[in-house]
């Protein structure tokens, strides 16, 4: 009776609680989506940065043309002459993604843009994540902290900084594809269904086709999966979670143009193989240790054992025999620098060079995960006490998640989700325990405790919950759960004998502790709260192509990148082509439709800098290798009249390094006087002469008759000059970005003539320019 | 005879001094070579020890242009011990740059073969040519070239050898034209060692396996992960690779006043080794008696225990999250705000 009256009541509460989580998981994905809509807001709809306008023009290129041009693309408007192959070099997931979702707007007749779509893609999934999140954690540890994980992850700083409504680009999906691949095996390990087996597979093959971080799955379930046998937890789910993932996902990972037979080919793969292997060597072993007696199996064991080393060696120096025949022993730099933190900043300045892969210092944490760093160890412990095969796999992502993180800034972002998991098992777990020391303490609850607490509290609270939870998903399908109470069998064969000898005794905590705790962490989450809407606010909306600066006499809106591109899609041929620094090739291709010279893919060293060679050289060289190119007009982004910090003068002395090292008579040194950067009267004459130095400050001093730089805050070196070889076409409103014009070739007979009657005019330097100029 | 500015005695002393040739100095420049290499081949680091009497021999008193372009590495055995200098690393890198060149171009057809000598000169044993050269600051290297002097020869800058030996040698290709070649770094372990080590692993390989399978090593304690996990934890959020990678101090001296140390440097794109381990510190204890208070503290019996850990656990964890979002207010300079739309 009282059994029957008990099964009804918490077959009512959980009914109330799942309906419950799932308004909670609703109101989670509002929160998701709007936190990510303060750049429109602030700003407007409106695409941000560099690569993700490549994006977007792949996208529009997608919905126009369909899919089958789009997987043969080739694009003639970047890389002039060389052209680029976007079919074959893009991580299409994105693209479809985006494209897809437009097309099923459109054919339900709701008449979105492209853009539109592309514009709320990544809102759209960061709800998708934090119910991914949700699900992860709800299989790791229950529906609290689920629950929990899912809200913390909504807004945390980190992914938000990625994410946000107009940055349009990979990570924006394949945070979700990661932590949605990761509940499937998860899943699939809980249960041994081949079902989800399947779909983990089909949930890798979409992050393989979103994002090259894809490695990061394929090494850290391996690693998960060699954890479980070192440590004896071998079982038949594992290798159901593990080797359709192997073998399904590979074939399939091999589809994606970009990746192809990397798939098989890179070391970043061979660890799954590796694993693939030792876990067939493992499963012959229990499999012939269930079937044999255990007199047979010694003597059987000693054989297999002996028979699975030497194929197992044979196979791993045929694979340190691939490895060490390529020359980088078949691992990619950047998965070097991560193997190696020492490594990029010794051998690779160039990876090292880009801010993104500095390793990060513990100011980063606080900004990017913030309060989850204190929480995370907690969650660490829950996880550990009990340890299940779940709960390791959240340990091992954590760690190696975390170790990343601290080589390389930008992998961050792939902590965010663990660190989320972390904290909100830790989160609900002190919730738990405080609200429980509260609840049965109450003055007027005293003498009902016990009787209700009766399960509810005991030391095996966790562990009872949990086979509960495990048989109730499981009472589906029969077999499954007998499997399930066979793995059971284990534990409780030690959980009796400790439970038992526990009095049955309330486990709280003193009541008035409890509540400040309580208090203590409300304001935590609080504060939480605070930080993130701030960041998302303040720190990561920027779309950077418009900007906006405060000031007394109110807000300033400096639209000028928009202005140069309209401008140039107005004023010029449409087979026009445009040279500028690598930068701002994806804009312009995107917004301005004009063929550039290079581009943010940055693909070809050599062509960029050659780009890099002309704007460091003199007036007369430039218009000749430009001239070579076949360019129309050049583009240059000036800030220091507005005070815009990353403007090309001060990006200056990497196309002197870059266009260097491929052109050897291009010399940092030249550049420098005394090794500083300067622009003003102690410049060098290299400096004061090359083509960056005079489009950006031609004209400069008719702005405020001084020429004083705001970004450099000097006055520059040299104020008064003419161009010989380019003519000024536009600059635009606030000269952030100014436009030139080659100019053309001089008449010949008219040069010639010229030369014999003004051979001692100042033009001189010009006319022997296109006098000489072979093109 | 003419070439040399000095009077014949003195030369018959620096000559006799020099201990490699009893010729006269009418001798060609080939034989100052052929000299320059024996000493190189007679040195085990391939740097040749100059003193003031080699240095007029081998560069003052030789009629310019030379045959040899050489570097000098000014060396002090008394400033070895200061490891801000870095003087003795620098030297095993310049040795190995010296000898991966003599070892690139030993054959003597080959275009730099005796064309550049590495050499070192002793502060104790010659401060004349410390005070010929200009030179009273090290870690200094100098590259004399065929027509240079001494005071107008070129010295390497911070930036030259801040890779070591890679951006030493580049920077003599870049000034000699002569090609240093790959840089031959002495393996990490000699041969002997790894076939002994490889020995040792396909010994212990079969007990190694026998516990795996019995399960009773120590990778089957709990324990041992979960300090594990929380190590890495606490070792990357403070920080630590980048002062691994970028070679961080513990602290700094501060420049205004040298009695104080600096432990925490303003501004958000630096840290030292001392601030990161700190607030690693602080980052962990929190989440550490977070799990003490939910797994530990509720098992124990005594209310009163249990109030006097619980309050102090609660302080302590007020205490570093304060000290923490402080420090980052103070170190990047944000002031998080709550965010409250102004109108609508």
């Amino acid at each position: 009776m009282a059994t029957a009256d008990a099964s009804n009541g918490t077959s009512i509460r959980n009914a109330i609680g799942s309906v419950l989580s799932f308004f909670i998981l609703i109101l989670i994905g509002v929160l998701a989506f709007s936190i990510r809509l303060f750049s429109v807001i602030k700003y407007e709809s409106v695409i941000h940065e560099f690569d993700p306008y490549f994006n977007y023009r792949v996208t529009q290129y997608l919905t126009k043309k369909g899919i089958y041009d789009f997987w043969n693309w080739f694009d003639d408007r970047t890389w002039y002459p060389l052209g680029r192959v976007i079919g074959g070099t893009v991580y299409p997931g994105l693209t479809l993604t985006a494209g897809t979702l437009w097309w099923i707007l459109n054919s339900l007749n709701i008449p979105l843009s492209v853009e539109t779509v592309c514009v709320f893609t990544a809102p759209i999934f960061s709800a998708f994540a934090s119910w991914a999140t949700y699900l992860l954690t709800k299989e790791v540890k229950g529906p609290g902290a689920g629950l929990t994980a899912a809200v913390l992850l909504a807004m945390v700083p980190s992914y938000i900084s990625r994410s946000v409504a107009g940055s349009y680009d990979n990570e924006a999906v394949a945070i979700f594809a990661l932590i949605f691949t990761f509940y499937l095996y998860v899943k699939t390990l809980n249960t041994g269904s081949l079902f989800y087996a399947t779909l983990n597979a089909i949930a890798y093959f979409y992050m393989v086709c979103s994002w090259g971080g894809y490695t990061f799955i394929i090494n850290l379930i391996p690693m998960h999966v060699l954890l479980c046998i070192i440590t004896g937890r071998y079982s038949s789910r594992l290798y159901i979670a593990y080797a359709p993932l192997v073998v399904l996902g590979t074939l399939l990972a091999s589809l994606v143009p970009v990746v192809g037979f990397n798939a098989v080919m890179t070391s970043e793969h061979f660890a799954s193989f590796l694993v693939f292997i030792i876990i067939h060597v493992v499963a012959l072993v229990y499999y012939i240790k269930g079937i044999l007696s255990p007199k047979m199996f010694r003597v059987a064991m000693t054989l297999v054992v002996s028979v699975g080393l030497a194929v197992c060696c044979a196979v791993i120096a045929i694979l340190a025999a691939l490895v060490a025949s390529s020359p980088t022993k078949g691992w990619s730099g950047r998965s070097l620098s991560l193997l190696d933190p020492t490594y990029a900043s010794k051998y690779i300045p160039i990876i090292a060079s880009v801010s993104e892969h500095q390793p990060p210092t513990w100011p980063s944490y606080f900004m990017d995960i913030n309060v989850l760093a204190f929480l995370v160890p907690a969650g660490i412990i829950a996880c550990f006490s009990p340890l299940s095969d779940a709960s390791s796999f959240a340990v091992l992502y954590i760690v190696t998640a975390v170790y990343f993180s601290g080589v390389m800034v930008r992998l961050m972002l792939v902590l965010a989700p663990a660190a989320c998991i972390m904290s909100g098992i830790a989160l609900s777990e002190a919730f738990d325990i405080f609200t429980r020391s509260i609840k049965f303490q109450l003055p007027y609850h005293s003498g009902h405790s016990h009787v209700h607490a009766g399960d509810a509290s005991l030391d095996s609270t966790v562990e009872s919950d949990n086979v509960s939870k495990t048989e109730k998903s499981d009472d589906t399908s029969k077999e499954r759960s007998l499997k399930k109470n066979k793995k059971k069998e284990k534990e409780p064969v030690e959980k009796p004998l400790s439970s038992k000898s526990q009095v049955k005794r309330l486990l709280v905590l003193p009541f008035e502790a409890s509540i400040i705790a309580i208090f203590l962490l409300v304001l935590l989450g609080a504060f939480y709260v605070v930080h993130s809407v701030w960041a998302a606010a303040e720190a990561y909306s920027a779309p950077s192509i418009v900007l906006t600066s405060h000031s007394d006499d109110g807000l300033h809106v400096f639209d000028d990148f928009r202005e140069a591109y309209g401008w140039l899609s107005h004023n010029t041929d449409v087979d026009d082509k445009v040279a500028s620094w690598w930068d701002y090739g994806y804009q312009t291709t995107a917004m301005a439709n004009r063929t550039v010279i290079v581009d943010n893919n940055t693909w070809n060293n050599t062509h960029i800098a050659t780009v890099g060679t002309a704007m460091s050289s003199p007036e007369k060289a430039a218009w000749e290798i430009f001239q070579s190119l076949d360019v129309k007009y050049v583009l240059v982004v000036f800030g220091g009249l507005v005070g815009y910090p990353s403007d090309d003068i001060n990006k200056f002395l990497w196309m002197v390094r870059i266009g260097g090292g491929v052109f050897p008579h291009i010399k940092e040194p030249d550049y420098l006087r005394d090794g500083q950067y300067r622009i003003d009267s102690m410049a060098t004459p290299t400096m004061l002469n090359c083509l960056m130095y005079k489009l950006s400050y031609f004209r400069f001093v008719e702005t405020d008759g001084k020429g004083f730089d705001r970004v450099r805050r000097t006055e520059i070196g040299k104020k008064h000059f003419k161009l010989t070889h380019f003519e000024e076409v536009f600059t635009t409103h606030h000269w952030m970005v100014r436009i030139y014009k080659l100019k053309p070739l001089k008449n010949r007979i008219r040069g010639k003539k010229k030369s014999k009657s003004k051979a001692s005019s100042s033009t001189g330097s010009k006319r022997k320019g296109s006098r000489r100029n072979p093109y | 005879m003419a070439a040399i500015p000095k009077s014949p005695f003195l030369l018959l002393v620096i000559v006799l001094f020099s201990l490699i040739s009893l010729a006269v100095s009418s001798e060609s420049d080939d034989d100052r070579v052929s000299e320059l290499l024996t000493l190189q081949s007679r040195s085990q680091s391939g740097l040749i020890r100059l003193n003031d009497q080699s240095i007029s021999r081998y560069l003052t008193s030789v009629k310019t242009p030379r045959p040899y372009w050489i570097v000098i590495f000014f060396d002090a055995l008394q400033l070895h011990e200061k490891s801000e200098l870095r003087l003795k690393e620098l030297r095993t890198e310049f040795a190995l740059v010296a000898s991966s060149y003599i070892a690139n171009s030993k054959d003597p057809s080959s275009p730099s073969h005796g064309k550049l000598f590495f050499c070192d000169v002793e502060f104790k044993e010659s401060q004349s040519s410390f005070a010929l050269f200009g030179v009273n600051a090290l870690p200094h290297i100098r590259l004399i070239a065929p027509h240079q002097g001494p005071k107008e020869s070129d010295q390497m800058d911070q930036g030259d050898f801040s890779r070591l030996a890679e951006s030493m040698a580049e920077f003599l290709e870049s000034k000699t034209n002569l090609v240093v070649g790959p840089i031959h770094r002495p393996p990490l372990f000699s041969r002997g060692q790894l076939i002994l080590i490889a020995l040792g692993f396909l010994i212990t390989l079969p007990f190694i396996v026998k516990k795996i399978l019995a399960g009773q090593t120590l990778l089957h304690d709990r324990k041992f992960w979960l300090l594990g996990a929380v190590f890495v934890y606490f070792f990357s959020v403070s920080g630590a690779m980048h002062n691994i990678i970028r070679k961080m101090p513990m602290f700094l001296l501060d420049r205004n006043d040298p009695s104080k140390l600096i432990f925490f440097y303003q501004g958000s794109g630096m840290q030292l080794g001392a601030e990161g381990f700190a607030v690693g510190f602080l980052y962990t204890i929190v989440g550490l008696l977070m799990a003490f208070m939910s797994h530990v503290l509720v098992k124990v019996k005594n209310v009163n225990v249990q109030r006097v850990f619980m309050i102090f656990a609660l302080l302590v964890s007020f205490w570093s999250v304060k000290k923490v979002v402080y420090l980052d207010n103070w170190k990047t300079g944000y002031g998080v705000h709550g965010y409250w739309p102004s109108s609508w």
